[in-house]
């Protein structure tokens, strides 16, 4: 690999990183608050972008709006599934799995009849050309996700931390039952983190729009990624999905570039098991008393 | 065109004239495949039996599809509803397929396979023991390989999209019509002779069966025609992130990058990346879906980029033509406020199932008879037969063993202001002739032989 490839490939995984964190953090969220893995997250995702495609591709509205559109549409669907599905199947976590499972087929059939299966849906790049970084050629919509993740991440972290529901968030998922005794409402914070696990993945849906081919099933490719990142991570640690996505972003770049996307997906998935082996709470994850 | 070419084209203009005559359905095709999931389902027609020129005098000759119409394959097989069923009504509003004597209408059965090999067994034997279909018109794959057995016992045609499903053993199965991998053998050719000042050819095409077939061939006949291959790589068909695949691509500083047979879906995101990524060299490809990539890249970038499946309404064709008067009424009926509007426009996919259907059309025809041994027969013992891209004949024993490629003329199109227009028609028999001993030894020794897949 010469200097050039080199800066390509890092600037490359960097963005495969990014984006690899906006998805997963919605889903490590969700589970940190519901102990209930979410597969239809990558439909949530799938429908982000469909949101930028009806706003942005056919209605032609400004490509941001469209993009913001998808956070509260999708923020939505996040809060009517814990609602008509995990809160409902919370003391059965197989129900919930497989209820998820099934909305995951459920949204692909809603799609596909709305705006028709086959070829992807075309989505306009709205930031045409390049970004050249020490050589290094990026796309402005790619180089858009960098940004975005971080501010993502950082007002994710501000809530966390600094906001009185988001430190409610932290204590639902650190401990449910002290933190009804507190007075905390747990539906309301299920609630609330399956709404912002949804908005995220709907962002990151409505960001990749113009760059992953649009179809119904474009959330399968996803899910996996994304359930190995938050693995990676530790299943309820937000810092720890984002450092995973990165790990990952890099090591799925780098495979592809020196051989195929299958060795990278297999490195990938031997790189979470070494982790779970040396550390079986995950990169960041915390030790259960 | 042809003499029957001309009769079909007013046929299809008869048929816009009589739209009054339509039985309008609320249905679209689409809902009609979704609802009949795991069944089969007469597809509808919009010719009613008023619009006839002519009255049938013979028994309903049956036609199966089997692909699939659902699902992430749903895009191969949805189109060819359309195509075949324009198809099926011109031919039924002359009373039907002329057959020793007898003026037999055509029906088509669907059955939405899935892609999956197991499903495609099921409807395979659903559309022959049920509806007794004659031909299936199919996409192919692995539900060519699941069904072969059971439509080489039954001895029913099967149409695939994929040159690479033909086989010594699958008597009855015949494609060709998609012009893969003949097209992708053609283009180095092509532009060694356009751009003989060129040396340096990459190809990549994702690592399924017919990419890695398809791949082969173009690489033997790359190198047949002198371009020194510096790159030549399958990608994972699990591909999402397509920069890394173009930045090792471009490292080896190729002046064209043919995308082979790579899918529509990844030729949009491979040539998106080559613009982001500096690619200032020809792009040729099996098939540019350019309305999709110039969302993604300028009009500019894309001028010169080659491939295969021309538009309908190149004027190469002439006016009126067959493939003008196609595309009139596959807008007029699918296209928006159609009366099955499809809400998309019409791709290569909309007439490539057609092309094999109405040869084997012309063979039932000449035949006089649906007997597939003496259609298939017939069909070899033709100097000539016509397809909608022009004068074909069967052949491709060297390529696959048997004599079952349907070989029309294979059109080359330059993207010109955004726009695909046909520069050249070339047969691709003599090209072969000429240098296939090369080409083979690259293929065999690549593993993708027919005798050795």
């Amino acid at each position: 690999m010469d200097l050039a490839l080199l800066i390509q490939t890092i600037a490359n995984s960097i963005v495969a990183g990014s984006i690899y964190a906006v998805i997963a953090v919605g889903l490590a969220m969700a589970f940190g608050v519901m102990k209930m893995a979410n597969f239809a997250h990558g439909e949530f995702f799938m429908a982000g972008a469909y949101v930028v495609y009806v706003f942005y591709a056919l209605l032609g509205w400004p490509f941001p709006i469209a993009v913001l559109m998808a956070v509260p549409i999708v923020g939505a669907m996040g809060i009517i599934t814990e609602r008509l599905i995990f809160r409902p199947t919370r003391s059965n976590v197989l129900a919930g799995f497989m209820a998820t499972a099934g909305l995951a087929f459920i949204l692909q059939v809603l799609v596909g009849q709305a705006w028709g299966v086959g070829l992807m849906r075309s989505v306009p790049t709205p930031y045409m050309g390049a970004a050249d970084i020490l050589g290094a050629k990026i796309g402005w919509q790619r180089v858009l996700v960098v940004p975005v993740a971080i501010v993502m991440l950082s007002c994710l972290w501000y809530f966390l931390f600094k906001v009185k529901y988001g430190k409610a968030l932290r204590a639902c998922a650190q401990d449910p039952d002290t933190a009804r005794l507190q007075g905390i409402g747990i539906n309301k914070m299920t609630m609330l983190a399956m709404g912002i696990s949804g908005a995220s993945a709907g962002l990151a849906g409505a960001l990749m729009a113009p760059i992953h081919p649009v179809t119904p099933y474009m959330g399968h490719g996803v899910i996996l990624t994304a359930f190995i990142v938050v693995v990676m991570g530790g299943m309820e640690s937000i810092a720890g999905a984002v450092l995973a996505a990165v790990l990952l972003g890099f090591i799925h770049t780098f495979v592809t570039t020196l051989s195929d996307a299958v060795t990278a997906q297999m490195v990938g998935v031997a790189c979470m098991a070494i982790i779970l082996i040396v550390r079986p709470e995950g990169l960041l994850g915390r030790v259960k008393a | 065109m042809t003499t029957e070419t001309d009769t079909e084209k007013t046929t299809m203009q008869n048929g816009i004239s009589r739209r009054g005559f339509f039985k309008y359905t609320s249905a679209s095709i689409a809902a009609a495949a979704a609802v009949s999931a795991g069944a089969v389902f007469e597809v509808p027609s919009l010719i009613g039996p008023a619009a006839a020129a002519t009255e049938p005098t013979g028994d309903p000759i049956n036609i199966g599809f089997l692909g699939a119409l659902s699902g992430p394959d749903a895009g191969w097989g949805l189109p060819g509803l359309t195509g075949n069923q324009l198809y099926i009504d011109a031919v039924n509003a002359e009373g039907g397929l002329l057959v020793g004597g007898e003026r037999r209408p055509l029906k088509m059965y669907a059955f939405d396979d899935e892609a999956t090999g197991s499903k495609a067994l099921q409807g395979a034997k659903q559309l022959v023991l049920e509806k007794d279909v004659k031909f299936i018109s199919a996409i192919g794959g692995n539900p060519a390989d699941a069904t072969h057995p059971f439509l080489t016992k039954k001895k029913v045609v099967y149409a695939s999209l994929i040159s690479t499903d033909i086989k010594p053993d699958r008597p009855y199965l015949i494609a060709g019509g998609d012009v893969t991998p003949r097209i992708d053998m053609l283009r180095p050719f092509y532009h060694r002779f356009i751009n003989p000042h060129l040396k340096r050819w990459a190809v990549i095409s994702q690592d399924d069966t017919i990419g890695l077939t398809s791949q082969a061939w173009e690489v033997g006949s790359a190198l047949s025609d002198g371009w020194e291959v510096v790159y030549d790589v399958n990608y994972a068909i699990e591909t999402t992130d397509f920069a890394p695949v173009v930045s090792a691509m471009l490292a080896t500083n190729p002046e064209v990058v043919s995308l082979n047979l790579s899918y529509p879906t990844f030729v949009v995101q491979i040539v998106e990346q080559l613009y982001l990524q500096g690619f200032k060299g020809l792009i040729s490809a099996n098939y540019l879906d350019t309305e999709s990539i110039l969302q993604k890249v300028p009009k500019e970038y894309l001028e010169g980029a080659t491939d295969s499946f021309p538009l309908f309404d190149d004027p190469w064709w002439g006016s009126p033509s067959w493939q003008e008067n196609f595309m009139t009424e596959w807008n007029a009926r699918y296209g928006p406020g159609g009366p099955e509007d499809v809400h998309r426009e019409i791709t290569g996919i909309d007439w490539d199932h057609v092309i094999t259907f109405k040869v084997w059309a012309e063979g039932v025809k000449l035949a006089g008879t649906v007997d597939p041994d003496v259609v298939l027969d017939t069909l070899r013992g033709q100097d000539s037969i016509p397809t909608i891209l022009g004068p074909g004949k069967m052949g491709g024993k060297e390529m696959w063993g048997i004599d079952n490629m349907v070989s029309p003329p294979i059109p080359i199109n330059e993207v010109r202001d955004g726009v695909k227009r046909v520069q050249a028609v070339v047969r691709f028999e003599q090209w072969f002739d000429n240098r296939k001993d090369e080409i083979i030894k690259v293929v065999r020794d690549k593993g993708q032989m027919f005798d050795q897949r």
